[in-house]
């Protein structure tokens, strides 16, 4: 009764939402201007739920923001910077257009520059924060390390990318903390642990570019733009967490050997030190030297709430953990110049071992093809001419694939020439009943400290095997499903043999059998009835549940099992295959 | 002579006789008593006296020149070698030179005055001031102090760490004494706000990312380099379903917009049909209806009510009011009767309201539940930010003949900056939206190059 009339769109949602180019004229700025502010301030649009009464009544897709989103931009400094830029780049075309030189060079001098350093302490207010969003930062850092030169963007931009990506390779090495590495067809993928926070980065194969027409390289350009900001100060601090200095320094032993007049001839004064620090052969130098008794072991605490068996099994991964990172120590490498030698470089000295390469490959090279101590040489060609003596000839995928394994692989699988058994991708875990291919189970018996059946030259046996194990597999799956029938009908026949027994009162006394208990048996018995039982005891809506689940896990099983006879079927395809060429060779 | 003998030797013998060549030439006419007439005249005779005339005028030309033929002489006669004396001809040229232009001389000054001296040309202005001056600032110099435009100079060297400058200098920003906040350590947290010092806080609803979809999706164990077979038909399997739906909406547009075969063209028949679509069906029912207002028409005449006087508003009656009242309570009576009676029979219907208020409140909380799945599903999915779409990049799927042998020979499919793009999309991170087309604001106009026209082929 009474009052005004409530005008529409003057409350609720339509308030709290405002479009973009309104958003705009409210900042006062052009429309990619107020991209890249909204990109470095981490402002994103939202789509509000009830567009309709966001849109006055329009349905049209549009873009919204926050208002109070918009708001909160208003206080940043650096718009005022973005509206000095457009001012400085006015009065720049126009001293051109007088061709006042002098004019054009004066406000050159005074380039209007921001510093993002405020926004990252602001948008990351903790360090784990920063990690947190590594991922990201890290990938477009090594993406556009790769950029050629060109002019699609900065050269500046592109070298600070490569210098911040090799330092943050130089950590890893230095903490080594990698831990997967997966080479896929689009690029290398890795995961390495940094102070307890798992990050993934991806990185593209050298000389992988074709530029592609349908990507905004502006909007690139700006997120890489802050993310070198961002991973400069992440750097910075995590040289600091290990003692090292940073601008990090090549240790100093290793720069004396490294000096000789080798480097001059390869790179300028001024590029040779980022190219011997991006070589990743030489470790780097710490404020403090490491000492002895840095490494005395840590009391252990035990954790509230923690079982014995919980520690132990804590106590078991660390351990691992260690032995890991110890996986190729002592060993000495050599990488042919076929082989993408910076991948391979950065994961051999993550795990402790010593890289070289051909001098005249790259800057960096520590010890020469004819050194007698290489154990493994890393080759990728059919065959290998003049064999040395006393080392492992081997195909780069020996490396991923045994840090992948987190054990040395036998080297029989990857000889040069040979068929490299499949690269499998650390980043897949296996629930209970999916399919597991079968080079993965004998990968997983190796780790279990199993041999999987000895390393035998000839094709036949190690199919054989893999026959062998295929089948075990199939019935250990099989026995899973029969399992509960075969408790069924046991029961059953013990039931009736107890009716009987009943039945026919025993009256004659007959010379008792010495009847072994199977105490194991037993047990699984019981266990068997107590679950059959709690089976009926539920209630139908949870039976309903439990037979939903059930069928579930079978159709899993089902489908794993259809896979594994699949799989079965191309292999005796390809034995055929391959016995049929055999004979003709023969022939 | 012997032109003169040749040409002679050609003519005819008898007067009717005439040069072959000439045969057929038409006679030239004309009046050949008067002089212009004799120019004009061409006949052999006339070609003969001026071929004479030419030679006689020739050799009496050699004979005054070189007295005699030229043919005749001998070679040291005719040509000498020339050493040229190069003094002499400039000599001569250079007395033309020396000889000063008229215009020159009129341009002279000849006043008397001596022009005045430009003074500036000896001494510099406020030299001995500049001297002092100069002497001063390499005095301070010397103990270390430079002029202030010098000083601003040098700070903005060195603070020229740029946005784009590769060898910023990082620092500890997460340290409690950071570079960043030092200055506001320990002041006055209202002063610091009052006089803008202080940055505004962020909101923390920012810190939540729009999507919580990881940075880097790691692809497929598929697309591994040298994959299982497995893992590698499941990829394929699925880059195949990809593209069977693809196949199916082009179909769906090609199937629509197929020209009609045969069968189903239309015929004159099916064309005459469609044309008279409607107008047929239409007056078949204007004639019902036709014939059904009459038979209305006639029906609705017989019965012919008298119209019924509207209700007059007129004074109720003292009874008819009191009447009125009285049906009011009691009809008023009646209902709250009714509603006691209701509430009394309530109360024994206590257990089904209960179920059935247990019934509405779990329907309420399955509608929760299914809104709650619903959103939960949403937020997983990219949101629609503006005009365009976000639709998933293409799987990068290397077919079993494409698998590389080694790594060596390893060709890498898709690209990473697109990979990396199209992951910002998905987060929702950046709106998906068309690359800006160019527009131009005036029409271009053509025109033809006169040099290309006249080109014809």
């Amino acid at each position: 009764m009474g009052g005004l009339e409530k005008k529409k769109y003057q409350r609720g949602s339509a308030t709290n939402y405002i479009t973009r180019n309104k958003a705009r004229k409210k900042l006062q700025l052009s429309l990619p201007d107020f991209r890249r502010l909204c990109i470095l301030k981490g402002i994103y649009p939202h789509e509000p739920r009830h567009k309709k009464k966001v849109n006055k009544g329009s349905t049209a897709a549009r873009t919204f923001y926050l208002l109070k989103d918009i708001k909160f931009l208003l206080h940043e400094p650096i718009v005022n910077k973005f509206r000095e830029y457009k001012i400085f780049v006015r009065k720049l075309r126009k001293a051109y257009g007088k061709s006042e030189w002098g004019t054009a060079e004066r406000l050159k001098d005074n380039k209007p520059t921001y510093k993002l350093d405020h926004i990252v302490k602001e948008r990351y207010p903790t360090f784990v924060d920063a990690l947190r969003d590594l991922d990201d930062a890290l990938s477009m850092c090594f993406l556009f390390s790769t950029f050629p030169r060109t002019g699609k963007c900065h050269v500046q931009t592109i070298q600070l990318c490569r210098r911040l990506a090799v330092e943050f390779l130089n950590y890893v090495i230095a903490s080594r903390s990698l831990r997967k590495v997966f080479l896929s067809i689009k690029g290398i993928y890795y995961q390495a642990e940094v102070l307890g926070q798992p990050i993934t980065w991806i990185t593209p194969y050298t000389f992988a570019h074709d530029h592609p027409t349908d990507v905004d390289y502006r909007v690139m350009a700006t997120f890489t733009e802050f993310y070198t900001t961002l991973l400069g100060f992440v750097n910075f601090r995590l040289y600091h967490s290990l003692n090292l200095h940073y601008p990090p320094k090549i240790d100093g032993q290793a720069e004396v050997e490294v000096k000789p007049a080798e480097g001059k001839e390869y790179a300028m004064d001024s590029e040779s030190y980022l190219e011997k620090l991006s070589a990743l052969s030489a470790s780097l130098a710490r404020v403090v030297a490491p000492t002895q008794e840095d490494d005395v072991e840590m009391d252990e605490f035990p954790v509230e709430g923690e079982t014995a068996e919980q520690m132990d099994a804590r106590r078991k991964e660390q351990e691992a953990l260690e032995k890991h990172k110890k996986l190729f120590e002592g060993l000495r490498f050599f990488l042919n110049r076929e082989v993408p030698r910076e991948p391979l470089a950065f994961v051999i000295r993550c795990f402790g071992g010593q890289v070289s390469w051909d001098k005249s490959l790259c800057i960096g090279a520590t010890y020469d093809v004819s050194d007698p101590s290489i154990t493994h040489q890393i080759v990728d060609r059919p065959r290998v001419e003049q064999q040395v003596v006393g080392r492992y000839y081997l195909q780069p995928q020996w490396v991923f694939d045994s840090v992948n394994a987190k054990l040395c692989l036998p080297v029989a699988d990857y000889f040069p020439g040979v068929l490299l058994p499949p690269h499998l991708s650390p980043f897949v875990t296996e629930q209970e009943g999916d399919y597991i291919p079968p080079e993965k189970l004998k990968l997983l018996a190796m780790q279990r400290g199993e041999d999987p059946g000895e390393e035998t030259e000839e094709e036949e046996e190690e199919e054989e095997e893999e026959e062998e194990d295929d089948n075990d597999k199939d019935e250990e799956e099989e026995e899973e499903d029969e399992s509960e029938k075969e408790e069924e009908i046991k029961l059953k026949k013990m039931e009736e043999q107890k009716a009987q027994s009943n039945k026919a009162l025993p009256v004659k006394v007959t010379a008792g059998k010495v009847r072994l208990e199977d105490k194991q048996r037993l047990e699984q018995e019981q266990q068997s009835e107590e679950k059959r039982l709690a089976i009926m005891m539920m209630k139908k809506r949870e039976k309903y549940l439990y037979k939903k689940i059930m069928f579930g896990k079978k159709r899993k099983i089902r489908e794993a099992n259809k896979l594994a006879a699949k799989r079965k079927a191309h292999d005796t395809a390809l034995k055929e295959e391959k016995k049929k060429t055999k004979k003709a060779r023969r022939a | 002579m012997a032109a003169v003998a040749e040409s002679l030797s050609f003519l005819g013998l008898t007067p009717s006789a005439r040069d072959p060549a000439t045969a057929v030439r038409r006679r030239n006419r004309g009046p050949r008593n008067r002089k212009k007439g004799w120019k004009r005249w061409a006949g052999p005779e006339a070609r003969l006296g001026r071929e004479i005339g030419d030679f006689l005028e020739d050799v009496t030309l050699q004979q005054r020149v070189a007295g005699g033929l030229i043919a005749e002489q001998p070679d040291a006669g005719l040509f000498f070698v020339d050493t040229g004396n190069a003094e002499k001809g400039r000599k001569r040229k250079n007395k033309i030179r020396e000889k000063p232009l008229h215009i020159d001389l009129v341009l002279q000054p000849d006043s008397k005055v001596p022009p005045p001296k430009d003074i500036l040309s000896y001494q510099i202005p406020n030299g001995k001031k500049e001297r002092r001056r100069r002497q001063f600032w390499e005095r301070l110099a010397q103990r270390g102090v430079l002029p202030r435009a010098e000083r601003r100079l040098q700070t903005r060297l060195q603070n020229a760490a740029g946005r784009v400058d590769p060898g910023r200098s990082f620092y500890d920003i997460w340290a409690d004494d950071n570079p960043l906040e030092r200055a506001l350590v320990g002041q006055d947290s209202w002063f610091l706000q009052q006089t803008q010092k202080q940055r505004v806080k962020r909101p923390p609803r920012l810190q939540q990312k729009p999507s919580q979809l990881p940075a880097v999706e790691v692809i497929a164990p598929g697309g591994s380099y040298n994959p299982t077979f497995e893992d590698h038909q499941a990829l394929l399997l699925k880059a195949h379903e990809v593209e069977v739906m693809k196949k199916r909406a082009e179909d769906k547009v090609e199937r629509q917009l197929r020209f009609p075969t045969a069968a189903e063209a239309p015929t004159a028949e099916t064309v005459f049909r469609e044309q008279c679509e409607g107008l047929l069906e239409e007056s078949e029912g204007e004639e019902e209806e036709e014939e059904e207002q009459k038979e209305e028409a006639v029906g609705g005449a017989q019965p012919s009510d008298p119209p019924r006087p509207p209700l007059r508003p007129g004074k109720k009656t003292e009874q008819q009011r009191r009447k009125e009242k009285e049906a009011r309570a009691q009809e008023l009576r009646r209902r709250q009767e009714k509603a006691w009676r209701c509430r009394q029979q309530q109360l024994f219907r206590l257990r089904s309201l209960g179920r059935q208020l247990r019934r509405w409140e779990q329907e309420l909380l399955r509608r929760r539940r299914a809104r709650e799945a619903k959103r939960r599903e949403m937020e997983g999915r990219p949101r629609r930010l503006g005009r365009i779409k976000y639709e998933d990049p293409a799987l990068e799927v290397q077919l079993s003949d494409e698998l590389a042998e080694s790594l060596r020979t390893l060709k890498p499919e898709g690209s990473v900056l697109h990979d990396r793009f199209k992951s910002l999309q998905k987060r929702s991170l950046i709106e998906p939206r068309e690359r800006a087309k160019f527009k131009r604001k005036y029409r271009l106009k053509y025109v033809e190059k006169r040099a290309f026209r006249e080109v014809t082929l």
